[in-house]
């Protein structure tokens, strides 16, 4: 609910926008009063709409598992036939803004795709068309008038749910985003002396900016003059992601600690060498097993296996 | 910034330097003269260099480090920095500051280790 709400405030920064979007469309006071014209037609007919729309819509699987039972049902026609109200009431202000964006902000967070409610209102343009131009109350002009006024407020609404789902869609990536990279560059102390930081994924200027500031955090915490930097998770090496890696290794030099390459991979090694990228005053050992043995070696630390003594 | 007088401090046949958290360029210009003079006096065969309280790492500061790093070899001694703030350390690689041929060391302990393991390098 929170972040619902969250998301709504952004777009309520926006509502400036709205009017120029509106002028883009080219929707003036003009259409206003032809909408006008169409709503008491809405009022009387919105009942057998919404009814008709949900039918619709319980002939379709994917649509069906949405509505629930018999009261989540009646609330969303409720919603619905308030939604198609407002669409001929005049007031196209704030509120309506912030209702429409709720629109594709719900339907985001429910995980009903674009392409359901896009549809939707093609069946709803279906049902009303024959009462613009089938109704003896408007002339041949008011018709054409107000099918454009309705066709140009449909289109904001679309634009808007679009808008409020695609943003709701980016929040959710980018928290994930954030969220995967706080996960993948934990560094752990795994000996008196010894830190070990296993890279996970690609390392880009972004993570390698967090991922350096934590090892020389860490180094400096736990006063380790020896670092292993463990690479088995790193799918493939390239020349900006080795730079970064270099950068890291001098930076943790500059503390006075060394840098261990661990998890070089025979297909790592490769690359290395075709890249041209000169690693050799650089400690790098196959696995981390064999690089905390270099680095117990160089603390001066033997580990004795007692059952052979 | 008045009262900040560089102290050189010898430790046997180490000297022992403690730079203040922002160094100006006048202050750093007096630890170069400083140690060089102490190192002739003592004859010693180290400086260490505790730059723990320094948050901010400049290019000249980088510079007269690495200068003053060659002076003490030719004068026979060997640099030791020690404790450098990650965010130096950051700073520094970012920039591309070198530090000459000192040495890091995580804290003032380590580097008398190294003076009394007779240079033997972690």
């Amino acid at each position: 609910m929170k972040s619902m709400e969250h998301s709504h405030s952004k777009y309520l920064s926006n509502f400036d926008n709205w009017a120029e979007q509106k002028r883009f469309v080219d929707f003036t006071d003009k259409d206003v009063e032809f909408l006008k014209k169409l709503h008491p037609f809405a009022v009387e007919y919105a009942d057998t709409f919404v009814e008709k729309l949900y039918s619709h819509l319980m002939t379709f699987s994917e649509t069906k598992r949405f509505l629930g039972d018999e009261k989540t049902l009646m609330r969303l026609k409720l919603a619905q036939k308030s939604y198609f109200i407002d669409l001929t009431s005049g007031e196209y202000g704030k509120e309506y803004f912030n209702s429409r964006i709720k629109v594709g902000i719900v339907h985001q967070r429910i995980g009903l795709s674009p392409r359901i409610y896009m549809s939707t209102y093609c069946y709803y343009m279906q049902l009303i068309i024959p009462h613009i131009y089938g109704n003896p109350a408007f002339d041949a002009d008011t018709a054409k008038g107000i099918f454009s006024a309705l066709y140009k407020i449909i289109n904001l609404d679309q634009e808007l749910a679009i808008s409020a789902y695609i943003h709701a869609t980016d929040e959710v990536i980018s928290r994930q985003t954030e969220e995967i990279l706080e996960m993948s560059t934990p560094v752990i102390q795994i000996w008196e002396g010894v830190v070990a930081a296993p890279i996970i994924g690609m390392l880009d200027s972004s993570r390698t900016q967090q991922f350096m500031e934590r090892l020389l955090e860490t180094i400096v915490t736990t006063n380790s003059p020896v670092a292993l930097i463990d690479i088995t998770g790193v799918p493939q090496i390239d020349t900006a992601t080795a730079q970064h890696l270099i950068d890291t290794i001098n930076a943790v030099k500059l503390l006075g600690s060394q840098v261990i390459i661990t998890g070089v991979r025979p297909v790592i090694a490769q690359t290395l060498v075709h890249l041209g990228i000169d690693l050799s005053g650089i400690v790098t050992r196959p696995t981390m097993a064999s690089g905390l043995k270099v680095a117990l070696d160089k603390l001066s630390i033997k580990v004795i296996d007692s059952s052979k003594e | 910034m008045d009262e900040n007088t560089l102290s050189v401090i010898k430790l046997k046949n180490i000297l022992l330097v403690t730079v203040p958290d922002e160094p100006g360029d006048d202050i750093i210009h007096e630890l170069q003269t400083k140690v060089l003079n102490a190192i002739e006096k003592y004859q010693s065969k180290g400086l260490i260099l505790d730059i723990s309280n320094v948050n901010i790492l400049d290019s000249f500061f980088a510079r007269t480090i690495s200068e003053t790093t060659q002076m003490v070899a030719l004068m026979g001694g060997q640099t030791v920095i020690a404790g450098m703030q990650p965010c130096v350390a950051i700073t520094a690689t970012e920039l591309g500051l070198h530090l000459g041929k000192a040495i890091s060391t995580l804290d003032v302990d380590r580097a008398l280790d190294i003076f009394s393991d007779n240079f033997k390098l972690v």
